[in-house]
């Protein structure tokens, strides 16, 4: 109490505090209400309205875009879809970015600083460009197929498929799920691991008993940012995916900007939001269980 | 422990010394510098042996080459005439106290030290129960299922003890465990692991900084200096026979003095003293400051000298006297009564031969 008051000697205390507060708060609260809050309840209330035949929006309230959404058995697969394959992109990811994270998490130095900003440096192109390198690698006269054709075997399919869009996605979100697993490595400490050494652990059964369960509170936050980041992502499976790969942010675009149909863009935006909001549930519950 | 027989590495030679911790030439190097060069030590069955030092002396290094934490460059390690040199550390069986603890912080207490069981593949009732007895080794019976963060330091270093004791580990080691810990705890600390160690009858090696704990706790310490190991002998030994320099400095106070050796003695202010044979030239010479008697009266046996300082602290008078030059510290150990003498007090300062020693001056 004391340390406070001699902290903040102007302030009388509780109510002006709390005027301070609010007073604080008021900036960002004011931009995210103009610049989020507002645009999302214009799209809730924009999913409720009319669309004719003809595809023309009209300010009259139905619930039929958001019937067909039950009914029609396409959307449905879209939300699986873009899910599972946001998972296991997710998962992919995790995989892929794992050992460079606990490589970079234990050297040291300037090796440690250069490692770094090789993996920071795709970060500075754009996901486009990217993009578009995966595309000269991959495409069915890329650098891949050249190769093996080359060698004698056949070509593969690599382009407007799955396989192109995962991928594109999985080297696109490994600079993400390396810094957020890099973020979340502070518990690890290599004198645990001798401890756990010194007691009869194998180096297999040190990873699994020790590292794996003292990172958790990383890859919990790497899958979340990633995951994310997959279920929002628009530019690599448009251009890798070719228009054959269905996933939610792909088909908001068409119903947006092709289709022109606003009410069925803005009703799979919100479930696109209800998505988020369940990864952050569930991401919430698991940072419990770990910690 | 059945698993000796079958285990790899397994000397052949049968050269296991008299110790059941022996160790031969152990030698770690690193580009550029030795961190540990030839060591040698036998360890009887049931001793408790500290590694002292100043920090960088290879104490921790050669602790660590012991757990096979660190690889030997040379040199070998046997524990009940088994060669260990090459051995994994989990094959090992050695229990390792960490300074810094390192429990394991998303464990409970009770899965702290069921770890080692469970790697042995202890049955899950037998390690309900070791587990039970261990934690109440350390008087932590209650906390079991506390996570480590929410204990204090003390009891932190205790689970680290009780999980590195219930495997039975054939010897102990301990990485200075009572640095981390405040004065009053490690007091505390360092009876508990002495008594602990002693009823166990376990193999110990306690790797310290601290001469008191080293002096105090162990039954036979090894002084390192640089990478070499300067004495090993019981606490008496190193107290009352240094055989080096720096073991008399570091062990115990005392005064390092410069006088001239010619011919097997040694001149200091004046008195000859015994210097060992064909010592010549610069040399030092060190005495312990409370075993020097001080007497107000000029002239008679002894050097004489000048009071430069008088600084009385209770239980001890200590006076830094000057003796042609070189300050000699003197300590007194009061009974009450007696005046302080006032610095300029002529004095003169006598010792018996055998609590001199005279050295070489490498320094």
């Amino acid at each position: 109490m004391s340390a406070a008051t001699a902290l903040a000697p102007a302030l009388p205390p509780r109510r002006s505090r709390l005027r301070l507060i609010v007073a604080l708060l008021a900036p960002i609260a004011l931009i995210n209400a103009i610049g989020f809050l507002a645009p999302v309840l214009n799209l809730a209330r924009m999913s409720f309205y009319e669309v004719e035949p003809t595809g023309a929006m009209r300010e009259v309230y139905t619930l039929a875009t958001w019937a067909k959404m039950v009914t029609d058995s396409f959307y449905a697969e879209l939300i699986v879809n873009s899910v599972s394959v946001s998972l296991g992109i997710t998962l992919l990811t995790l995989v892929c970015s794992y050992p460079i994270a606990l490589y970079l998490h234990r050297s040291t130095g300037t090796w440690k600083t250069i490692l770094l900003v090789l993996v920071i440096s795709p970060l500075l192109t754009s996901a486009v460009v990217r993009t578009y390198g995966w595309i000269a690698i991959l495409s069915d006269s890329g650098l891949v197929n050249n190769a093996l054709g080359a060698l004698g075997l056949p070509p593969q399919r690599m382009m407007f498929n799955l396989t192109g869009v995962t991928i594109g996605l999985t080297e696109i979100l490994m600079p993400y799920m390396i810094l957020a697993l890099l973020a979340g490595f502070g518990r690890l400490d290599p004198r645990i691991e001798e401890a756990a050494s010194t007691l009869g652990a194998p180096p297999f059964t040190i990873f699994r008993r020790i590292i794996l369960p003292l990172t958790l509170p990383g890859i919990a936050l790497g899958c979340l940012l990633c995951f994310v980041l997959a279920v929002s992502s628009f530019i690599t499976p448009k251009l890798l995916g070719g228009g054959r790969v269905f996933l939610l942010a792909t088909e908001i675009y068409d119903q947006a900007i092709v289709t022109l149909n606003w009410p069925l863009a803005s009703t799979l935006s919100i479930l696109v939001l209800v998505i988020f909001g369940g990864a952050l549930v569930l991401y919430t519950r698991a940072l419990r269980a770990i910690l | 422990m059945t698993d000796q027989s079958t285990a790899p590495g397994q000397g052949t030679d049968g050269t296991a010394g008299e110790g059941f911790l022996s160790i031969r030439g152990l030698t770690k190097r690193y580009a550029g510098f030795t961190a540990v060069d030839n060591f040698d030590l036998e360890v009887p069955k049931g001793e408790l042996v500290a590694f002292l030092g100043p920090s960088g002396c290879g104490k921790t290094t050669s602790l660590r080459m012991i757990a096979g934490l660190v690889p030997a460059t040379a040199g070998r390690i046997v524990v009940g005439g088994q060669d260990l040199t090459t051995v994994e550390t989990h094959r090992r069986d050695m229990g390792l106290v960490f300074q810094s603890y390192a429990l394991f912080p998303h464990m409970s207490i009770a899965r702290n030290v069921a770890f080692g069981l469970e790697m042995r593949k202890v049955p899950k009732d037998e390690i309900a129960r070791r587990v039970k007895e261990a934690i109440a080794l350390v008087h932590l019976t209650g906390k079991e299922e506390h996570k480590p963060a929410q204990l204090s330091g003390g009891q932190q270093q205790r689970v680290a003890l009780a999980r590195a004791l219930v495997i039975r580990p054939s010897i102990l080691l301990l990485d200075e465990p009572l640095s981390n810990l405040d004065a009053k705890l490690r007091d505390e600390m360092r009876n508990e692991i002495r008594d602990i160690q002693k009823s166990l009858g376990i193999t110990a090696i306690f790797v310290t900084h601290d001469q008191g704990e080293a002096l105090t706790m162990c039954d036979k310490v090894v002084v390192m200096n640089e990478g070499r190991l300067e004495q090993v002998g019981t606490p008496v030994d190193l107290y009352e026979r240094p055989k080096t320099a720096f073991v008399a400095s570091f062990v115990g106070r005392t005064n390092r003095l410069k006088a001239v050796a010619k011919d097997g003695t040694a001149e200091f202010a004046g008195q000859r003293v015994l210097a060992p044979a064909g010592l010549s030239g610069p040399v030092q010479v060190m005495i312990r400051p409370h075993r020097i008697a001080l007497s107000p009266s000029t002239g008679g046996e002894g050097v004489t000298g000048t009071i430069a300082r008088a600084i009385f602290s209770g239980d001890i008078l200590q006076y830094d006297v000057d003796v042609g030059g070189q300050i000699v510290s003197v300590e007194l150990a009061t009974r009450g009564g007696e005046t302080v003498l006032a610095p300029g007090t002529q004095v003169s300062l006598s010792w018996r031969p055998q609590d001199i020693f005279v050295y070489g001056a490498a320094a």
